[in-house]
């Protein structure tokens, strides 16, 4: 009989880490898209709330990311998916780290055209975080990745 | 009536978009610095772009030359380059042996650069290393 795999294992923080940076950075993004074209202060200085928690929660999440890599790897049929998504995701950490530094900039600056920058930037850093997540979610759902399946009869649950 | 009044505002609104169109234009064509960063932007993001497709090869099982690109000790992983120009991507496993002159050694062991033949069983589109030889 097979024992039911303790919860809190490395490549758990992983799916617990990534899900409010996605949240954060899509929303953050928005904020920011809405500032173009509405005044109030709320979706600009929102936006760059959200885009800087959603960056730290990102370099968080590709961390535990690469805890975890180093345990499902063994485990995947198709690892290169599991790169993809690694790359992807850096790409992503990256890009939102640029547009952090845009954003401080241009807090002196206050110059429109870098103002459109920061939110160009954010439109394609969303881009790779949609298609990270949807690595990611490819990873779970076809691959199983960190994801301990029961035996056909359930018995390390009785 | 009604219509008249959705067209009035539609035209409104539509003029206005056309002024926030030029004057993002005129913003931009009378910032020529901006045009600048914009494209050094551009630059980036197509730079991140291939970064991000930068990847790894599947081959057939078998026993392949090649070099060690790459060392992540901590994962007890290595990265070959083959003779090819493919590259490998392989996770040692409690199965896989590691020797040098015929003696088994301490992972290590290795250093990126060195000379290695490493054979290995394709299960899916995973490599699985069953030996790594370092041949210097």
């Amino acid at each position: 009989m097979g024992e039911i795999p303790d919860f809190w294992r490395p490549e758990i923080y992983h799916p617990l880490s990534v899900h409010l940076p996605i949240g954060l950075l899509l929303a953050a993004t928005a904020f920011k898209f809405i500032s173009l074209f509405k005044s109030a202060s709320v979706w600009k200085q929102g936006g760059s709330v959200l885009l800087f928690m959603g960056v730290v929660g990102a370099w968080i999440s590709v961390y535990t990311g690469d805890v975890a890599d180093g345990i499902v790897s063994r485990e995947l049929c198709d690892p290169i998916v599991l790169k993809n998504h690694e790359n992807a995701s850096i790409a992503m950490a990256w890009i939102f780290t640029v547009t952090v530094v845009l954003e401080m900039i241009n807090t002196f600056l206050r110059k429109y055209g870098l103002k459109l920058a920061v939110v160009v930037s954010m439109l394609v850093g969303s881009g790779f975080l949609v298609y990270t997540g949807h690595l990611g979610a490819t990873l779970v759902y076809q691959q199983a990745a960190g994801v301990y399946v029961p035996s056909n009869d359930c018995s390390e649950f009785e | 009536m009604l219509g008249f009044f959705c067209t009035v505002n539609f035209k409104v609104k539509s003029y206005r978009y056309l002024f926030y169109l030029y004057a993002f234009r005129l913003t931009l064509s009378q910032n020529m610095v901006m045009k600048i960063k914009l494209k050094s932007l551009v630059v980036l993001f197509i730079a991140f772009g291939f970064a991000a497709c930068g990847g790894i090869d599947v081959v057939e099982s078998g026993t392949y030359s090649g070099t060690i690109k790459e060392i992540e000790a901590a994962k007890t992983e290595i990265y070959v380059s083959t003779e090819d120009g493919k590259t490998l991507e392989l996770y040692f496993t409690d199965e896989t042996s590691l020797t040098k002159d015929g003696q088994t050694v301490d992972f290590g062991m290795m250093e990126e650069g060195m000379a290695v033949e490493v054979e290995v069983v394709k299960e899916g589109k995973r490599l699985d290393p069953i030996s790594v030889k370092i041949m210097e």
